[in-house]
């Protein structure tokens, strides 16, 4: 069952979005994080049961953060929330081993449902 | 030069993240149309939102681009309540390069016309790009752009990319800047978007409607 949640992303309007978007009756403790690196070093902090990670970023970007979390935690859910929604980014984004994709700009819709999916495959892994 | 107290009450530091917000989804989607029609990948960057006055525009694009004595230059004018004006730049040297992302070849002869065809390429990757990004930054804000037909300026120096026109030295502009790179072919390029000061109302409240949204 999802607890923790990690927002990793470099806008501070978009964590702001995202978090509007997360379902408030579920009391899930939210983190946020503002780049690549920041996110994989708050991942190994507080290991959440999801994260969400936005792919174009200073420092470190989604892919290579992505790539640094399944290092360090085969196991992570990591849903990609992005604006680049090239075929071959969403590819890449699979390819590396993320959960999901959902574009950017978020809906409570969109966020709920892949929060949903993860719960779900959280349960089956038991 | 501008002040922080004057900037903040033109455009707050929460508008401008959302206005980078907004442009890196626009640029996403315009990237993403050229990739699904080229077959290429676009890699991305974050955007840069600037206010700077108007007669500052010409300076602010010189140190921009200072790597680069010559380029290549679409640009395009676009109305509605969002307005202004958007230029898409690349390096001098890009043209060939560009045109074998169409037709897949690499190899070209100095006797070719390339000329031609590097500018209706260049007008084919402007519209593209130019068009998808002002489109979506305009569908997110709930208004509807029209725009000029895009001019081609290939290989030319830096000066008089932003023209007269743009610098009426009292107004105030809002700059939306991305760099991009097409993976595959090591070609760079730039986007700027200038908008004028008589679209900064509209803007501000576009932007706060936008929040609203996600306000319950």
């Amino acid at each position: 069952m999802i607890k923790k949640i990690l927002i990793v992303d470099d806008s501070p309007i978009s964590v702001k979005i995202i978090k509007s978007c997360i379902p408030k009756d579920k009391d899930y403790e939210l983190f946020d994080a503002v780049d690549g690196q920041m996110g994989v070093e708050k991942y190994k902090e507080i290991r959440p049961d999801l994260t969400f990670l936005d792919l174009t970023m200073p420092v470190m970007n989604g892919f290579e953060a992505l790539e640094e979390i399944l290092k360090f935690d085969q196991r992570a859910i990591v849903i990609i929330l992005t604006a680049d929604i090239q075929i071959k980014a969403v590819a890449k984004a699979h390819d590396l081993g993320a959960f999901s994709v959902v574009k950017k700009p978020p809906a409570k819709e969109s966020i709920a449902a892949a929060i949903k999916e993860a719960d779900d495959a959280l349960a089956e892994r038991g | 030069m501008l002040k922080n107290d004057n900037i903040n009450e033109i455009i707050t530091t929460a508008e401008t993240d959302l206005l980078q917000e907004i442009m890196n989804i626009a640029f996403g989607r315009a990237a993403s149309d050229l990739a699904e029609y080229i077959d290429i990948f676009v890699i991305l960057s974050v955007p840069q939102i600037k206010l700077l006055q108007a007669f500052d525009l010409p300076t602010y694009i010189k140190q921009e681009l200072r790597d680069h004595d010559r380029v290549s230059v679409v640009e395009q004018n676009f109305w509605g309540k969002f307005k202004g004006n958007a230029f898409l730049v690349f390096p001098s040297g890009t043209g060939k390069r560009i045109i074998s992302l169409f037709d897949g070849e690499n190899k070209f002869f100095e006797s070719e016309p390339t000329h031609e065809l590097e500018k209706e390429t260049f007008l084919e990757v402007g519209n593209i790009l130019i068009g998808a990004c002002i489109g979506k930054i305009a569908e997110l804000l709930g208004d509807v752009t029209t725009y000029s037909p895009p001019r081609v300026v290939v290989e030319n120096s830096l000066r008089g990319i932003v023209y007269d026109n743009l610098s009426e030295p009292d107004n105030m502009a809002i700059v939306l800047r991305t760099v991009f790179e097409f993976n595959e072919k090591n070609i760079s390029g730039y986007m700027f978007i200038f908008t004028k000061q008589e679209s900064f109302a509209w803007l501000k409240s576009a932007l706060h409607k936008f929040l609203e949204q996600y306000e319950s």
